[in-house]
């Protein structure tokens, strides 16, 4: 054995893998005190030291220092479930109008107020506090801030084409009486050309002007076509038209909220930027404070 | 044997015995006419709720015509109903804003609301039970409650109410319109104190937690998009409510809540409203929030409040 140790070319000894192991066994001793001491700073720490220590002690480390996360990794969705309770207590007074679900282990929905049809925003990433939008819907609340600097809503472009149309049709179905009048004419008209017996060197126009009755005529019932259609396309209509008013008012809550908390979208997404350093320096003047006591 | 002996006696009744027989039809006649207006006299004059109703139910359906004896000038079975409700509201201190109208015209009494205006009002009867009674607007084939006094019931009509008073009487003041209804209700709660009376309120119920129950069953989505864009509009917010419910926070802290009591397979769904003071009804809102009325009218084949089937279908 002694020999062995002597020629070793890697310059091993059971003395640095002594240590080696003993700073692990430390690390996970740490990390369990933290959890069961309720310490989620240290947990933070303990889980990515360099990101703590630029971003929340404004430190710039010359090297970087060891992580040994990689020993609790499989553990994220237990240590996700632990670090929600005292996050989502903070999201809860900086971010009032979401709400969480966790539909695993460790895992949370983002629903974007508790209002009718609230959307599902995302999920949150607790081990790296950030919120992950679903990017659609955060599109759309993004593009809803852009067009309304605009006094534009998002939907008002189909909203209105849906309008046009049902005005259109309405007005179909209101000129029924004033075509069906029409029809009456042409067909009148039609049996006088019927009855006609023109001169050989006629024939040819009266023909045509048949014809264009005939065609005026057909017209017309394609016209009594849609106009019959017509109600059940108003209706089909309108009930898009209340989905995407419906979509609005979503949109609309979904502004004021952010606006009544952070003042803009601006500094909604500024402080969405820096949530980890801000959620971590709040929990640690928790901690002075509770030292302090 | 005995049924020739019958006959024989028959045959010997004398002119004493015929006679005596005809002063007693006609005697009968006149008695069955008095007990008729001493019964009538209580209606109009007694002091006594009990006796009162005793009158009323007892005047209801009266043979006064006997073949011996008619009498030509009668009141007619609604007439008695609508003495009947006048003077309850007269001896229960609630007289105000409830008057007959045309006490001179017999057989078919009219009544008015102090705060309707001209509008009149009477009784018609159920051709399905000959005890029971509708009360509604004469110009209006609306059968706003039934009552029944023999079997000491009341039961209001929600959708005639609605029709009436929110539809029909659109435009008038929803104070006006409120004194009436609780002219109504005031009777409907006489009636329940003082002698038991069975009252179904329906959309009148003010109580925290009743059950609004929607014709429909199942409410679809889009209604209920409608009710939440609505009320944006009018700066309140539909919020998000219990397996697919959704809950609206109006004045004073008045809670209107829409959901399924039933379950998926046999939807039952309806609304149920709390406030303070308990006296918020389902009509109230019509009346008071423009754009609950709209919605409701908008969705009406859906949101029709159930009433009793078998009274009123």
């Amino acid at each position: 054995m002694d020999n062995k140790i002597e020629n070793d070319p890697f310059s091993q000894n059971d003395t640095i893998l002594s240590s080696a192991l003993t700073e692990k066994v430390k690390y996970l001793s740490d990390l369990n005190d933290s959890i069961k001491n309720g310490n989620d700073l240290k947990v933070y720490e303990l889980m990515d030291p360099n990101r703590f220590a630029t971003e929340v002690k404004g430190e710039q480390p010359e090297q970087p220092k060891p992580n040994f996360f990689g020993l609790a990794a499989d553990l994220k969705a237990q240590l996700s479930h632990h670090l929600s309770n005292k996050l989502i207590d903070y999201l809860g007074t900086t971010y009032p109008f979401f709400y969480y679900h966790e539909f695993e282990l460790g895992k949370f929905n983002i629903y974007f107020g508790n209002w009718w049809d609230h959307r599902m925003f995302g999920e949150l990433d607790a081990i790296n506090v950030q919120f992950n939008f679903a990017e659609d819907e955060y599109n759309t609340l993004a593009k809803s801030f852009e067009l309304e600097a605009q006094n534009k809503r998002v939907n008002d472009d189909q909203m209105q084409e849906l309008g046009q149309k049902n005005e259109k049709l309405t007005q179909l179905i209101e000129d029924q009486n004033k075509r069906d009048q029409r029809k009456e004419e042409i067909r009148k008209q039609i049996k006088e050309n019927e009855a006609k017996s023109p001169m050989p060197w006629e024939a040819g126009k009266v023909k045509e002007e048949h014809q264009q009755l005939q065609n005026a005529l057909l017209e017309l019932t394609n016209i009594d076509e849609q106009a019959s259609d017509g109600r059940a396309e108003i209706k089909k209509n309108e009930n898009q038209i209340l989905a995407l008013s419906k979509e609005e008012t979503i949109y609309n809550l979904e502004k004021q909220n952010i606006r009544a908390s952070f003042g803009s979208f601006e500094a909604f997404i500024d402080n969405n930027n820096n949530l980890y350093a801000k959620y971590l320096q709040s929990l640690s003047k928790e901690t002075q404070v509770t030292d302090g006591e | 044997m005995s049924n020739e002996n019958n006959e024989t006696e028959k045959q010997v009744l004398t002119t004493t015995e015929l006679l005596k027989n005809y002063t007693n039809a006609i005697q009968t006649g006149l008695d069955n006419g008095s007990k008729y207006v001493d019964a009538f006299e209580s209606l109009n004059t007694t002091k006594e709720l009990n006796d009162l109703l005793a009158a009323a139910v007892q005047l209801t359906n009266y043979r006064l015509n006997t073949d011996f004896v008619e009498f030509p000038h009668q009141f007619s079975d609604e007439d008695v109903q609508l003495i009947f409700l006048e003077r309850l509201l007269k001896l229960s201190d609630n007289a105000n804003g409830f008057t007959i109208s045309n006490a001179e015209n017999v057989q078919k009494l009219l009544c008015t609301f102090g705060s309707l205006g001209d509008n009149t009002f009477t009784f018609t009867k159920s051709t399905k039970n000959e005890s029971g009674f509708f009360f509604g607007p004469t110009a209006h084939n609306r059968p706003l409650f039934y009552l029944n006094l023999k079997n000491k019931e009341l039961m209001f009509h929600g959708t005639s109410l609605i029709e009436y008073f929110v539809v029909d009487l659109e435009g008038l003041d929803v104070s006006a319109i409120k004194q009436a209804l609780q002219v109504m209700i005031q009777a409907a709660q006489v009636l329940k104190e003082t002698f038991g009376f069975k009252i179904d309120f329906n959309v009148l119920d003010g109580v925290n937690g009743e059950f609004y129950e929607f014709a429909a069953g199942e409410i679809p989505e889009p209604i209920l998009d409608e009710l939440f864009v609505k009320s944006a509009d009018n700066q309140y917010i539909l919020m998000s409510g219990q397996n697919g419910g959704a809950a609206l926070t109006l004045d004073n802290d008045t809670k209107l809540t829409v959901y399924n009591a039933g379950d998926d397979d046999r939807p039952k769904w309806g609304a149920t409203i709390h406030d303070n003071d308990q006296q918020e009804s389902w009509l109230n809102l019509l009346l008071d929030y423009p754009f609950i009325k709209d919605w409701y009218l908008n969705n009406k084949k859906q949101l029709d409040i159930l009433s009793n089937k078998i009274v009123f279908g």
